[in-house]
């Protein structure tokens, strides 16, 4: 016979293992209900962002000042990319791909117009072995002339090929708008002659310049505070604290032009005004993004707004808006790319004239609160999931700024009107514009033709 | 264990053993005859080699531009059965080990290779 006892006994057990394995889940549990702003500090004389979510996987970034726009000769940031987890005076790259491989990490190099990025995805637990990695990579390159031969010149002309002419034509849009500094391509093209500039000494000469706790900053997500300051400071003691070598610094100016390059395979227009910056976090030009977009967000619809429509028209071709933010300046540009010319010039047409009646007609309430519904979540798909989050929180830290504050940014959005709309899109008209048209350059319309002033 | 096999490191270590071995090794040197031919002692090593090859690609270009030479020259000089005037053979401060350090640095970045794709992972006890 089971006796009473033990019956409520073993029940008592089960509550209790219930009880156990609940707050064993805790840990995983988010506690904010609202994603938090990566938060500035200081740790041993180095800027450091840093937010943190308990979860799993940190991602752990050194954000240099060391992206096209500062580079004193062209093809410099790509080859101090290339060299990012090559050879140091510690260990080989072989060592460190290996080494990284066991514990589960990815290492990544990229840049952007302002800033070159290296960085590492890893378990929370290992931020000890990849801070002191990131930290070697930046003091310890050896910049070796052999792996520039056998390895980076290689990767360089790999990826050259690669080459769309839509980005040929934002590169071109860039140039024409900010000449050099900003104005400089993304990645030198096949054409453009480096030989003389990008070698391994000159590499290693930027390096000096961009890595230095003055133009870096450390960015981390998903790892916790005490961590950081533990092994932040002995680790980053090896990086000079003072920038020594030469960088590009010249404050951005807009000047607007035309630029025409012919080259065969896809056609690509871009028209571009001044945007807005990291800075001035003008709400009007997100919403404006919003408003002309361009890609659709839902399968099976061309979707509302006006590029969409356009690009529907013109069979082939794809049109959309983007605003580039900068630290000191910005460019909002819409661009029409297909294959068929004619279709891309009556598209880029009917762009600019749809620029053009949003002055002129009604902006109706339905089109305005779905532009902002996109411009929010824009924001926030930026911000959370891919790495541009963390891009920009590093950008605005090595300009002088302060990262993005998610909250206020949002309303600021929300706050933005039909009228302030208009007078935003009158203003972009009203200044000069910069128009690049790469490919069948004799289909593709003039700037002077689609009438704007340039 | 270096690309080849070689007694030098460990008479290097030992003073007393360089000092008595040193001028047997010049004479033996200057006996084998490369340096009147116009040639460096890295000139002789054999080039039908992995590591070898890959480690002449690193030279510097003038480097390399003057090893071709001399091995041109000392061509011309065993067909025409010749040696150069005296003035103009490798003096020995000349003969300087230009690629043997290359090749060592190939030869250490295979064995390191071999060595990680051969590594036992153990793995770390939870602490």
């Amino acid at each position: 016979m089971i006796s009473r006892s033990a019956l409520t006994r073993g029940s008592q057990l089960a509550l209790r293992r219930a009880a156990a394995a609940k707050t064993a889940q805790r840990g995983f549990a988010v506690v904010a209900s609202e994603k938090a702003s990566y938060e500035p500090t200081d740790i041993a004389g180095i800027k450091v962002a840093a937010r943190d979510d308990n979860s799993p996987v940190t991602r752990l970034a050194v954000v240099a000042k060391a992206g096209t726009r500062y580079e004193p000769l062209p093809g410099l940031t790509v080859g101090l990319e290339e060299f990012a987890f090559k050879n140091t005076y510690k260990r080989s790259a072989k060592r460190i791909t290996r080494e990284t491989e066991l514990l589960g990490g990815q290492l990544q190099a990229y840049h952007t117009r302002e800033a070159i990025v290296l960085q590492a995805n890893f378990l929370r637990e290992d931020l000890p072995y990849f801070t002191e990695l990131l930290a070697e990579v930046i003091s310890q390159t050896r910049y070796t002339t052999h792996e520039f031969h056998e390895e980076i010149e290689g990767t360089i002309h790999v990826k050259q090929e690669r080459f769309s002419n839509a980005s040929i034509a934002q590169d071109a849009a860039h140039t024409a708008a900010f000449h050099l500094g900003l104005g400089s391509p993304l990645y030198p093209t096949a054409n453009t002659p480096v030989g003389p500039y990008m070698n391994e000494h000159n590499v290693a000469g930027f390096a000096d310049a961009a890595y230095s706790k003055e133009t870096i900053a450390v960015v981390a997500d998903g790892a916790s505070h005490a961590g950081l300051r533990k092994w932040i400071e002995p680790f980053f003691k090896g990086v000079s604290e003072k920038s020594s070598g030469e960088l590009y610094t010249e404050a951005s100016k807009y000047y607007g032009g035309e630029q025409r390059i012919a080259k065969t395979g896809q056609n690509s227009m871009v028209i571009a005004f001044p945007g807005s910056s990291l800075k001035d976090n003008k709400p009007e030009t997100a919403v404006l993004v919003g408003l002309l977009g361009g890609e659709s967000a839902v399968k099976w619809s061309t979707g509302f707004s006006l590029l969409a429509k356009i690009a529907a028209n013109n069979f082939g071709t794809t049109a959309s808006a983007r605003n580039f933010a900068y630290s000191d300046t910005g460019l909002l540009t819409i661009q029409i790319s297909g294959g068929n010319p004619q279709a891309v010039r009556k598209a880029t047409k009917e762009a600019v004239d749809a620029l053009k009646s949003l002055i002129n007609g009604d902006i109706a309430k339905e089109d305005l609160v779905k532009a902002i519904a996109k411009a929010k979540f824009d924001l926030l798909s930026d911000s959370e999931t891919g790495g541009v989050g963390l891009v920009h929180a590093g950008a605005n830290l090595i300009s002088g700024g302060s990262p993005l504050q998610v909250t206020e940014a949002l309303k600021a959005l929300e706050s933005v009107t039909a009228d302030k709309l208009k007078a935003a899109a009158k203003e972009l008209l009203a200044g000069k514009a910069s128009v690049a048209a790469v490919g069948d350059v004799w289909m593709l319309p003039f700037a002077e033709e689609l009438g704007l002033n340039v | 264990m270096g690309y080849y096999y070689t007694l030098a490191p460990y008479i290097v270590k030992r003073p007393w053993l360089y000092k008595l071995v040193q001028p047997v090794a010049a004479w033996y040197q200057n006996l084998a005859g490369y340096r009147q031919m116009g040639l460096m002692c890295d000139d002789l090593i054999n080039e039908e080699d992995e590591v070898v090859l890959k480690a002449l690609k690193r030279l510097p270009e003038k480097v390399a531009y003057d090893r071709v030479y001399r091995l041109r020259r000392a061509t011309q000089l065993s067909l025409s059965q010749k040696i150069l005037p005296k003035e103009e053979w490798i003096k020995p401060e000349e003969d300087v080990p230009y690629l043997m350090p290359l090749i060592d640095q190939v030869y250490a970045e295979i064995q390191e290779e071999k060595a990680l794709n051969n590594l036992e992972i153990i793995k770390k006890s939870k602490h």
